[in-house]
């Protein structure tokens, strides 16, 4: 693949910003911790991409692993959102009957 | 080839994440995550990542969104709940202000990381076996990084006590909370 880096930034930007959107907009629980979830794959493919450039650049002599290393960080983190979330959801869930953020207000 | 490959995957990530935005069923919304996620693995596994590619896919495709799928089935809400007017006038809210706002900051960067002449063009050809190899990471993570790791082992028993007390049902203290 020769698709300049600047592109997998751009695409990693669009992804964030419609992760953000969703978050903003929806009101059902599990959508916001959806949208959170695309947040970060999207920060994964920033440090993926910055990874590369620094791997693929003039004068680099050995891979770059640091970012790998944050992704795989990042995916772990993402799980234990996941887990906590839905833990929450379902205690939610269990006192209001609901899953609509608005409930959360009182 | 490749690159064409690139583009699609990429316009297929974006529209699935805009179904995640923009569906109505947390289920069509939980399927089209699991596309976006399959289309970014691609995008990895292209870009050289091979050992990132496979953990999206067992980790997140297999057990984060089942994880979602099965929270979803438990409390029955795959319909669109309309009691209460859920997410009519999508884009007539405050929100809708603010998330412009952000996505028009975050597409400002990206912008000017394209502009910026720090990014350094790509001279070398890519390693044979990929940039994350499993030796290079591991030598990484438990090295250098051995206290993250370490920290994330705790985050980790952590988050298992902490579900299981959320989710615990209290029967004595049903109606209070908790």
């Amino acid at each position: 693949m020769t698709v300049p880096v600047e592109h997998l930034f751009i695409l990693s930007a669009i992804l964030f910003a419609i992760g953000t959107a969703g978050f903003f907009l929806r009101r059902n629980v599990i959508i916001v911790l959806m949208s959170i979830e695309l947040m970060l794959n999207a920060a994964n493919l920033a440090f993926l991409a910055a990874s590369r450039m620094h791997t693929l650049e003039a004068g680099a002599t050995e891979a770059s692993l640091q970012g790998p290393l944050f992704a795989i960080f990042v995916i772990v983190v993402a799980a234990v959102e996941a887990a906590v979330g839905l833990a929450l959801v379902i205690a939610l869930y269990r006192n209001q009957q609901t899953e609509q953020v608005t409930a959360l207000k009182n | 080839m490749a690159n064409a490959l690139f583009y699609l995957m990429a316009a297929g990530a974006v529209a699935a994440a805009l179904g995640v935005v923009l569906a109505k069923s947390p289920i069509q919304c939980v399927l089209s995550l699991l596309a976006s996620f399959f289309c970014l693995a691609t995008i990895y596994l292209l870009a050289g990542f091979q050992f990132l590619a496979a953990a999206q896919i067992l980790v997140y495709a297999g057990a984060i969104m089942v994880l979602f799928l099965f929270v979803i089935m438990l409390l029955n809400l795959g319909n669109p709940s309309t009691k209460d007017g859920t997410d009519e006038g999508l884009f007539r809210r405050k929100g809708a202000f603010l998330s412009v706002i952000v996505a028009a900051a975050t597409m400002a960067a990206g912008a000017m990381a394209v502009t910026a002449d720090g990014l350094a063009p790509a001279t070398q050809p890519m390693p044979e076996h990929g940039i994350d190899t499993i030796n290079g990471l591991a030598g990484e993570m438990f090295g250098r990084y051995l206290l993250p790791f370490e920290a994330i082992s705790i985050l980790l028993l952590a988050t298992a006590v902490a579900v299981v007390v959320l989710a615990k049902r209290d029967r004595k203290d049903a109606g209070k909370g908790s």
